[in-house]
């Protein structure tokens, strides 16, 4: 075939989940072009959060998007915090950084088995679905909700550990290392999950700092930039980890990123229950929040999160707006689906982790 | 006259037509079943498939607009009626040995194709994109698992001539194992097995080699915009299909009988077929994942090629 043709991936595409629209010119199967368009799904929240207060702010922001529902008003609270000059204590902010970690922890696992639906190994995607669902349990039991856990709220944490419940969490994080070890181990060694993987989606170091991307994406091509260790927030500046890094640049590597990263959520979780001191748990009385703008950046699961917001005195934003992950990487995409093959295309996409519902919110 | 009637039968009842159609229905439900339980997850009833064949043929069929009808409508009737054909050819060890005029295993050979003919034919008069790439998948998948295929035929057929000449007539190959001893179990055959093994999850159509209907990629390729009693009609030719390859597969290398009569040698066929499917179907769909085009047409020149010319090296060394 000399001539290209056209095929639409999205905006409804089973692979893709969430509404993102592709066009992509091919050639036999290689693409040629690619044309990304979005928006089919906004919903006006950066107007909505100012017709709402501070309070009801948290829960609008815990809505925008399911798998970070966490970061979002863990952010949103930091921006306020910065703008009113209020301290978190400190068993507030270990209690931040456990379930940020939780939820980190079951949107890795989530992408990663995702990764393996779209390459038809559907055997290891239930594998994978089967240990976040431990993630899952956990939530329900402690937050008492799957994925919208309301954690945070403005001075600290909505919720406090008993020690029934600290056994708890150290008995399910003990029982997650061994299935997740396993895992880690099927997907590095599966000779087929490798031939599908391996060099593909390739993201050239000097390519992520061109684009400006962030997260396991970067992280998955060797740029250390983790925001946790950078501008450390909540807990992380007292805690141990190691930023994961990947050197094959390609969809494997981040994979593999991810699995790694699940390793270093364990044990800062695990940190954070030593160290965590008794005390209260959020800022009480708050004071009066003032005029004035402020900057938070936090690390999602998917990569650098940021916030910015601008007071006037009053109980409502006069401006509230976040930059989230997936809109600087998937500029990444136009890099990685260069010349790749159709048959490859869902499974490079998939490895940005994209949410379509932070992005359009 | 006589000759049209037992046609007629074989064809519309057993081992073609009626038969076929429900013993391929009952397989495809074990096969989702097992693999189901395989992944830790409850699974559909075992009866599932015939559900979904009522469902469908209850339903509307929609057919795009620029899509050319005649050849749309035509494509899985197409598919169908040929491996209706190649089902009353399948021998039934015990029961019933093929029919001596028309049992032929190049015949086989010409009316196996015809899926994915008709998996062509649907792509491109779906008039989708998808359906192109899944036509042209088809096609290069199609190249690398005929190659394997005739290579297994040939040395069958030349086994099966004994010290002189060759032997086509798949009864008479049938004949010759219940004399000789299965071929499944013969050193020299071993590799020509393991090729047609390799051979069965490419022209089914299940992971790793889908290709050409790959959901997360394609959506289904060609039969993306099947709807209806022509998805059912797509449906029962897979089903067909299974039965005709698990029942070649039978033929060609256990086709040992057991004491008991009709009754249970047909159970024991039907056994067979099961556990041919577990093995080449249901097991590798649960052990693997999709492979890419151009994966795929190395790994079929490679591995299930070479056993087969090895087996039919070693058949002509030893004649």
């Amino acid at each position: 075939m000399s001539n290209t043709y056209t095929i639409p991936v999205g905006p409804l595409h089973v692979a893709l989940e969430e509404p993102m629209y592709f066009q992509v010119d091919v050639k036999g199967e290689v693409v040629q072009s690619i044309e990304m368009f979005a928006g089919h799904s906004h919903r006006g929240m950066e107007s909505l959060a100012l017709e709402r207060n501070f309070f009801q702010n948290i829960v609008l922001t815990e809505r925008v998007c399911s798998l970070c529902s966490n970061n979002h008003p863990l952010t949103y609270c930091m921006a306020l915090e910065n703008i009113a000059q209020i301290q978190v204590p400190e068993r507030g902010q270990y209690l931040r950084v456990i379930a940020d970690e939780v939820k980190r922890i079951a949107s890795h696992m989530f992408n990663v088995g995702i990764g393996l639906h779209v390459i038809g190994f559907n055997t290891l995607f239930m594998h994978a679905m089967e240990v976040r669902e431990t993630m899952q349990d956990l939530k329900e039991s402690i937050w008492g909700n799957r994925m919208d856990i309301s954690a945070n709220t403005i001075g600290g944490a909505k919720y406090d550990l008993d020690d029934e419940l600290e056994a708890y969490l150290r008995k399910t994080l003990e029982e997650l290392k061994k299935p997740v070890e396993e895992f880690k181990h099927m997907y590095a060694t599966h000779p087929q999950v490798k031939a599908r993987t391996k060099d593909v989606g390739i993201l050239p170091p000097e390519a992520a700092i061109e684009y400006g991307l962030g997260g396991p994406v970067a992280r998955g091509s060797g740029i250390d930039n983790d925001v946790r260790k950078e501008t450390p927030y909540a807990a992380y500046d007292k805690l141990k980890f190691n930023v994961v890094l990947g050197e094959g640049c390609d969809v494997r590597s981040r994979a593999l990123v991810r699995l790694g990263e699940i390793f270093e959520s364990i044990s800062l979780i695990e940190q954070c229950l030593d160290q965590m001191p008794k005390g209260p748990i959020c800022c009480d009385p708050l004071p009066d929040i003032p005029a004035g703008q402020a900057v938070a950046r936090s690390e999602a699961p998917r990569g650098e999160l940021i916030y910015y917001m601008r007071t006037n005195g009053t109980m409502y934003p006069e401006r509230l707006k976040w930059r989230v992950p997936t809109y600087v990487n998937w500029e990444g995409l136009r890099v990685m689906l260069d010349k790749a093959k159709v048959a490859d295309i869902a499974l490079i996409v998939n490895s940005i982790d994209p949410c379509l519902s932070c992005t359009e919110r | 006259m006589l000759d049209m009637l037992s046609h007629s039968f074989h064809l519309l009842i057993f081992p073609g037509g009626l038969f076929a159609l429900l013993l391929g229905l009952l397989l495809k439900g074990f096969d989702r079943k097992i693999c189901a339980r395989l992944q830790r997850r409850v699974g559909p009833p075992i009866l599932q498939p015939f559900y979904d064949i009522i469902k469908l043929s209850q339903k509307e069929t929609i057919i795009p607009d620029t899509a050319n009808k005649a050849m749309f409508k035509f494509a899985p009737v197409f598919g169908f009626m040929g491996m209706m054909v190649a089902a009353m050819l399948i021998p039934v060890p015990g029961v019933w040995n093929g029919a001596s005029g028309l049992g032929d295993m190049l015949m086989l050979l010409y009316l196996l194709p015809i899926p994915a003919i008709a998996f062509m034919l649907a792509g491109s008069a779906s008039s989708s994109p998808y359906g192109a790439i899944g036509t042209s998948r088809e096609m290069v998948l199609m190249f690398a698992y005929e190659i394997p295929l005739l290579v297994v035929l040939l040395t069958v057929a030349l086994k099966a001539g004994g010290a002189d000449g060759s032997e086509f007539s798949l009864a008479q190959v049938v004949a010759f194992q219940h004399e000789n001893g299965s071929f499944g179990f013969n050193l020299s055959m071993l590799p020509a097995f393991i090729a047609f093994l390799c051979f069965i999850p490419g022209t089914m159509g299940v992971v790793p080699f889908d290709l050409p209907e790959a959901e997360p990629e394609l959506l289904e390729g060609p039969l993306l915009e099947y709807s209806g009693p022509l998805l059912a009609m797509f449906n029962l030719m897979s089903a067909l299909k299974l039965v005709v390859v698990m029942g070649l597969g039978v033929a060609l290398f256990f086709p040992g009988t057991i004491p008991g009569g009709a009754v249970a040698n047909l159970a024991w066929f039907i056994f067979k077929c099961f556990m041919l499917m577990l093995v080449s179907v249901t097991i590798v769909r649960t052990a693997t994942g999709r492979l890419r085009t151009d994966q795929t047409f190395k790994f079929y020149l490679k591995y299930p090629s070479v056993l087969a010319y090895v087996s039919l090296g070693l058949t002509l060394l030893f004649k």
